[in-house]
């Protein structure tokens, strides 16, 4: 695998430059930049330093944005983030530090009030089960069945304090969001005989992954539940064209 | 030995093979050159600091690098793109579209706070939300194919990004390769190989070279002027009538983009860069492409020079950062996990392989999981490869190696935790790595199977290959394809 050495100066030059021949599907001309007048030369130059520092800045930027905080990343946070985000934000955590040893089912229930008035609750359904159904056996899963609720459930979690409040905007959009995607899978289901849903709960069921059968590592296998309050059902839950009803 | 192109950067390795295009801005500013304006009467020494500095300005602006490595990209995050776009057809409208529980008005609320850019906000009807999808669908295709690649990658960057950032929150690792990729695609000349651009322009230089040829051998003193014809990039070529008709329809869909007032169609605020707009850069990307074929046609000796030289640049340097940027998704994926205990006790890729949401193949994922020495074998691999990739560039054999492991790591993943997309954006990354050599090889096989399943007349032979772009390890090899014609 030794490289080409080259014999000529014009077989150089036609390598430097473009032999006409190459690869280069718009054409090159064996026209050395010396060659050129000042000004092409200058703008050349100037361009050929405007690459080498945007580039420079930018590999800076992704550099800081995906280590760990650091000395100069908690000085120039803002400006960090300003030029990240949005377009450039990335997170390369890949099952790590540590991977994910639990798994987080998302179990939803409705009340229900029929058309004469009565009122019912029905038993919870578990969406992530139905995910998981979804996923097994199939070689291409869908965003909606991989990420759709896990990436929700993830975003509701982040978005809310220990005491389950939403922060800010996001903990609210994630809050409707939740709501969407229960009413979107379930509505059906749940008004299948009349009625319409009035209030729909969720609750996560976490069970710890056992751990693997070499280890002599005792892990509970009680799943725990974290129960969310009831949440009113408005019409901005419901999917489009299911308002009429 | 079939690489003359010092892409890899494991070529700094090979100092026989570094030194060689040194010797051109060298060359050229040597005082002996007749050229050179500012020629003094004593030799002027340069340092070795002047010498790198001119070193690398040779190689950033002498030709556009690694052709084959950016093809496979192009190739690679294009065709996962479109994959990924098929398969979720059916879901689509839940995904990105009217159907989806992260409605529009929850997506505009978002946006307005973080200013990312989406076509999709421009209207609510699903009209356009599947014209924008359809666009996707087609642009991904057309890159993939290497058809007006410049272009088909802003669409294609317009498609990723406009999807994507509706719907932050259905997105995994591969959608977020992908967007980065995309926008660094753009200025990357990804099509010199491997596409049907380089189909066509090949076929234009032959043609032209085949007239010129009969010239010189009606007349020898015509000869050079011939091969003046030859060069002229207008000669042979024809006005390009699609490559208007797609410029001008684009223009003016963005101008009425901008004149209807769009939703992240400012000049100077919310774009990729600080104080450059998303219109900065679609108008700036529009006028780009219209002064490059302007001045093809009639201005083609040093404007064309001046312009070509830019693109290198901006080619060279996206490279750099596409490159680094893969080094950067290794090296911190491997940092963070060298921090995490079950990294450490080698056990953590037990785990993925038993969560609900990766595991479409339990009974295998069981079996695998059930072998505790296989399961630290891989886990403390799995850290080592990351963590050493980056370190591994410096010497080509290594870098080969590793490559081959992370790409089967990547198929395994694909399969294991049900995460094909991922997997294949992934593979995609690494493949901006892979040795000239391998790639010219693989050319050589696709064409050949090619040949042998759709035999083609002897009149179409010389370009048929696959996108027609000819390695030109085996055009110079020929001793230049004019001396073939002449």
């Amino acid at each position: 695998m030794r490289p080409r050495r080259y014999g000529s100066p014009a077989e150089l030059t036609a390598w430097i430059y473009g032999n006409g021949a190459g690869m280069q599907s718009y054409g090159d001309e064996p026209r050395p930049l010396a060659a050129l007048s000042l000004p092409s030369r200058i703008v050349i130059g100037v361009a050929a330093c405007a690459v080498a520092v945007i580039v420079a800045i930018h590999l800076a930027m992704m550099f800081l944005h995906v280590a760990p905080q650091n000395t100069l990343s908690k000085q120039q946070g803002a400006l960090i983030s300003d030029y990240v985000y949005p377009e450039y934000e990335q997170n390369w955590k890949l099952f790590a530090p540590n991977p994910l040893q639990q798994n987080v089912a998302v179990q939803v229930r409705a009340e229900v009030r029929a058309e004469d008035g009565n009122g019912r609750t029905t038993g919870w359904t578990d969406l992530t089960a139905r995910d998981g159904r979804a996923i097994l056996h199939n070689p291409l899963p869908s965003h909606t069945e991989q990420n759709q609720l896990r990436r929700g459930w993830e975003l509701f979690l982040n978005s809310h304090n220990a005491q389950g409040r939403p922060i800010g905007t996001r903990g609210e959009l994630a809050e409707r969001y939740i709501r969407r995607i229960v009413m979107f899978r379930m509505q059906g289901e749940w008004t299948a005989g009349g009625g319409r849903v009035e209030r729909i709960q969720v609750r996560s069921r976490t069970a710890a992954v056992s751990p693997p059968p070499w280890s002599t590592e005792k892990i509970s296998d009680k799943p725990v539940y974290r129960v969310q309050p009831w949440w009113q059902v408005t019409t901005a839950d419901l999917p489009e064209g299911a308002n009429s009803q | 030995m079939t690489s003359p192109m010092p892409q890899q950067p494991q070529n700094t390795s090979q100092p026989s093979h570094t030194t060689e295009p040194t010797d051109v801005p060298q060359q050229a500013h040597a005082p002996h050159d007749p050229q050179a304006p500012a020629a003094t009467p004593a030799p002027y020494e340069e340092t070795r600091i002047e010498r790198a500095v001119g070193r690398l300005f040779g190689r950033a602006t002498g030709r556009a690098l690694a052709p084959y490595q950016t093809a496979v990209i192009r190739i690679g995050f294009s065709a996962t793109w479109l994959l990924f776009l098929l398969r979720e057809w059916p879901h689509r409208l839940t995904l990105y579209g009217p159907d989806s529980p992260w409605s529009l008005d929850m997506a505009r609320r978002l946006l307005d706070a973080n200013h990312a850019f989406s076509m999709l906000l421009w209207s609510d009807g699903r009209g356009w939300f599947e014209c924008v999808y359809l666009m996707a669908v087609a642009s991904s295709a057309a890159l993939l194919l290497g058809w007006r690649t410049r272009t088909m990658s802003v669409l294609f960057m317009l498609g990723v990004i406009s999807l994507q950032n509706r719907s932050v929150f259905i997105g995994d690792g591969g959608d977020n390769v992908i967007h980065l990729m995309s926008m660094y695609l753009v200025l990357t000349r990804c099509g010199q190989v491997w596409s049907l651009d380089a189909r066509r322009a090949k076929r234009a230089r032959t043609a032209a070279e085949a007239s010129a040829a009969e010239v010189s051998a009606a007349g020898g003193e015509a000869s050079e002027q011939a091969q003046t014809a030859v060069r002229t990039p207008g000669a042979g070529r024809g006005r390009d009538l699609t490559g208007i008709v797609l410029w001008a329809v684009l223009g003016l869909a963005l101008a009425v983009a901008q004149l209807t007032g769009s939703y992240a169609l400012l000049w100077f605020d919310n774009g990729p860069f600080p104080h450059i707009g998303w219109s900065l850069v679609l108008w700036g990307l529009w006028v780009a492409h219209g002064l490059w074929w302007a001045v093809q046609r009639y201005a083609p000796g040093e404007p064309r020079t001046v312009l070509d030289t830019l693109t290198k640049l901006a080619h060279n340097g996206a490279l750099l950062v596409i490159m680094v940027e893969v080094c950067l998704v290794y090296s911190t994926a491997g940092w963070y996990k060298i921090q995490g205990s079950r990294w450490q006790d080698g056990t953590a890729v037990y785990y993925p392989m038993h969560l609900d949401y990766f595991s479409p193949w339990p009974a295998l994922s069981q079996l695998l999981g059930s072998n505790g020495l296989m399961v630290m074998l891989i886990t403390y691999g799995t850290v080592i490869v990351q963590v050493a990739f980056p370190f591994t560039l410096f010497n080509r054999r290594l870098k080969n190696v590793l490559l081959v492991i992370m790409i089967c790591e990547h198929l395994s993943i694909a399969f294991l935790l049900g995460l094909p997309f991922f997997s294949l954006a992934m593979i995609a990354a690494d493949a901006v790595f892979l040795p000239t050599n391998f790639l010219t090889w693989l050319s050589t096989r696709v064409s050949g199977l090619r040949e042998r399943l759709f035999p083609r007349t002897l009149a179409a032979g010389p370009d048929g290959g696959p996108g027609g772009g000819e390695p030109p390890a085996r055009t110079e090899h020929g001793g230049g394809g004019h001396t073939l014609v002449g």
